[in-house]
């Protein structure tokens, strides 16, 4: 498979790394007209030309700034068929909708969003503890995730709306989001509460959602680019227990140890452990997400079929919440 | 590109606050009388050997002399920290030790009898519930189980009752290892519950086991580790340390090794185990001669809470001495 790289920054590179190493790709081309291929020493693979030779690929990665996403996306169905995108699906609902046309037009499209968090060793470990799994079914769930900004965070293309599309909620809130969607299945929003006191670019730097699902288990995220000490955490409450995932495996290792606690409902031991039951901690210290996806994604091409996560339905569900909590807090 | 804590394993440490006390499944009083049982078995049963072991079968490198276990020398390999026992038996003469001595083990003779109930509920349930676990988080319904132990195992009927696997085939390990046919060649699961610590040849059990399984099938390991707190601290005087039972006693990491070299991806690494603290403590009661440092003595008199919380310390980074292991077939 002849596969091509849209946008050399950091996800590029990660796709460029995995798409090296694996057996189903014979080819691989970069575009992204910031760079110097010299200096990431891709000169091989770089294209130098200001167009885009599409129809030398079979497969296209777009790991660009939003704001070129969805035309990216768009072009790739058109010439190739098989695009992977990283989240976020489009800057907003609407070019999303661009998308989800382009790929009604190609109907043997292979077409997958890049939620790789819900494949990180935490979320698939908890998702196995639900239902028959030990823990019966979801009560509700409640999710934080933040990061603290940096000094750089005003520079950054995805503050500028122009260029984004929204704030931390699109960029590290759609994560959560698809996380809870992964549970509870499609969900639709009851409230929101957006603010940017603190770095005041004119995207939110917090945001507050309340959510139910279609059985109305209720869902609370808080998406924050001001939590000082970096945070990935969820709870979910279960009939017969309780997970709590913390701690994410990324590169810098800054949001801590990745882990899972598993609490059992004890009413039955009442007198001994009520509300101090057991717990089970686990750790992990491997995250697959990235090859899974890719595994997946360059399975399906060759089977020419969709994709059995980051699929186009699971998308527009969270693109859907992330235009309707804009809509009610009238920042869209 | 994947990020790895250590090279390979997905899931490393287990921590839980499930506790229960060390009379419950192995009071130590009671253990006197089965390891005496046991040090005469296997002092016949070594009377005629004059075979040593060489090499370590986690490292391949030479073996160097450790330390007395009773009569038996144990050897110990350098790069791992494991610990073997000196002499190697004669395969069928091992087999049959191995074979009298889980009768006897359960037999009214002993007081394995007398804490059954509370060993299914903290041993026996909770291994598999772990099993179950794995099985599930790794999408493989209805099981088959290969199920590899001297006979009697307490943890068969749970395995036949519980209605979740498949078939579940109980094999002699000793039997296994002379390569004796079985009928199905292609279990989703194998199960080594402390089987890698007494058997002879624990590399061969563990090739042998993996031609038994299907490709991407589990392995679940269980052992006592000589890398793990009471281990390192009573060293040789570990009561808990004897052959049959504890003929091979692997680090973490030797385990890991031979594992890997086996041909299987480590998934789990993990030391869920709750009573290094208190088995020290036991000791000390026994009067065991220990040389503690001012901290350790300080550590082990410490309020109940504090011990609990160091407990909670050795199973989070890899330091209890009971061992738990996944792998994946190749
Ligand atoms: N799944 C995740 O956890 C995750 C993590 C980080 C980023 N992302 C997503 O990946 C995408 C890229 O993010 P990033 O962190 O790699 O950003 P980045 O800023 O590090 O890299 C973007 C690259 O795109 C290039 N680029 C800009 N305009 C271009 C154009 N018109 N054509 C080709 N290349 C162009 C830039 O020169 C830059 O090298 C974003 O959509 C982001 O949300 C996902």
């Amino acid at each position: 498979m002849r596969c091509l790289i849209l946008g050399y920054g950091y996800m590029g590179r990660t796709r460029h790394q995995l798409l090296k190493g694996h057996s189903a790709v014979k080819a691989i081309g970069i575009f992204d007209p910031y760079i110097d291929p010299k200096k990431e020493n891709i000169q091989q693979e770089y294209l130098n030309s200001p167009d885009i030779p599409w129809d030398a690929f079979d497969a296209v990665f777009v790991c660009t700034p939003n704001h070129v996403t969805a035309q990216y996306v768009i072009e790739g169905l058109k010439h190739c068929g098989n695009v992977f995108c990283e989240k976020p699906p489009g800057r907003n609902w609407e070019e999303l909708c661009g998308i989800d046309e382009a790929a009604s037009a190609r109907p043997d499209h292979t077409l997958v969003f890049g939620f790789n968090h819900r494949l990180h060793p935490s979320v698939q470990t908890a998702k196995a503890f639900i239902g028959k799994g030990g823990l019966g079914e979801v009560l509700y769930m409640k999710g934080s995730y933040g990061k603290s900004g940096g000094s750089k965070y005003r520079e950054s293309w995805r503050n500028h709306r122009a260029t984004s599309g929204g704030g931390i909620l699109l960029d590290q809130g759609i994560h959560m989001l698809d996380i809870f969607q992964f549970f509870l299945g499609p969900l639709q929003v009851v409230d929101a509460v957006l603010a940017d006191l603190f770095w005041k670019c004119d995207v939110e730097d917090n945001a507050y959602v309340l959510l139910k699902s279609e059985k109305g288990q209720p869902a609370f995220l808080h998406s924050s680019a001001t939590l000082w000490k970096h945070t990935f955490h969820f709870e979910i409450g279960c009939q017969d227990g309780y997970l709590t995932a913390s701690g994410l495996l990324t590169k810098s290792g800054s949001y801590g140890r990745e882990k899972l606690v598993i609490g059992r409902r004890q009413f039955e031991e009442e007198a001994f452990a009520l509300g101090n039951p057991r717990e089970e901690i686990i750790y992990f210290d491997r995250d697959e997400s990235w090859q899974k996806e890719i595994d997946e994604f360059l399975q399906a091409v060759q089977e020419k079929r969709q994709a059995t996560y980051g699929t186009l339905t699971e998308a527009k569900q969270v693109m859907a919440l992330i235009r309707d909590v804009y809509q009610r807090t009238q920042r869209g | 590109m994947s990020i790895r804590g250590r090279k390979g394993v997905n899931m490393q440490s287990v921590q839980t606050s499930h506790l229960f006390s060390l009379a419950g499944v192995k009071p130590l009083e009671g253990l006197l009388r089965y390891r005496d049982h046991c040090l005469v078995a296997t002092e016949k049963a070594l009377a005629h050997c004059n075979q040593r072991r060489r090499v370590s079968p986690c490292s391949g490198e030479e073996l160097k002399q450790w330390k007395k276990v009773g009569k038996f020398e144990y050897f110990r390999c350098e790069a791992s920290g494991s610990l073997f026992l000196a002499d190697l038996p004669e395969p069928d003469i091992w087999a049959d030790l191995l074979r009298e001595v889980s009768r006897y083990r359960d037999s009214s003779k002993t007081f394995h009898q007398e804490i059954r109930p509370s060993r299914a509920e903290n041993v026996l349930k909770p291994k598999l519930t772990w099993i179950k676990n794995v099985l599930r988080l790794h999408n493989i319904q209805n099981a088959s189980i290969l199920e590899v132990v001297t006979p009697p195992s307490d943890l068969t009927p749970f395995l036949k009752k519980c209605n979740y696997f498949g078939e579940v085939l109980t094999v002699d390990e000793s039997d296994l290892l002379k390569q004796e046919t079985i009928r199905n060649h292609a279990f989703h699961t194998a199960l080594l519950l402390e089987s890698l610590d007494r058997i002879y040849d624990p590399k061969n059990l563990l090739q042998v086991t993996s031609q038994h399984l299907k490709k991407g099938g589990l392995i679940f390991v269980t052992a006592l580790v000589s890398s793990g707190f009471d281990m390192m601290l009573l060293q040789e005087k570990n009561i808990y340390l004897f052959p049959p039972d504890r003929t091979n006693c692997f680090s973490r990491k030797g385990l890991e090794q031979l594992l890997e070299k086996s041909g299987f991806e480590l998934l789990e690494v993990s030391t869920p185990g709750i009573l290094d603290v208190e088995i020290v403590k036991a000791h000390l009661k026994q009067g065991a001669s220990i040389s503690l440092s001012t901290f350790e003595r300080a550590l082990l008199d410490a309020p109940e809470e504090v011990c609990n919380d160091f407990q909670a310390f050795l199973q989070k980074s890899e330091l209890s001495s009971f061992a738990r292991i996944v792998g994946r077939k190749k």
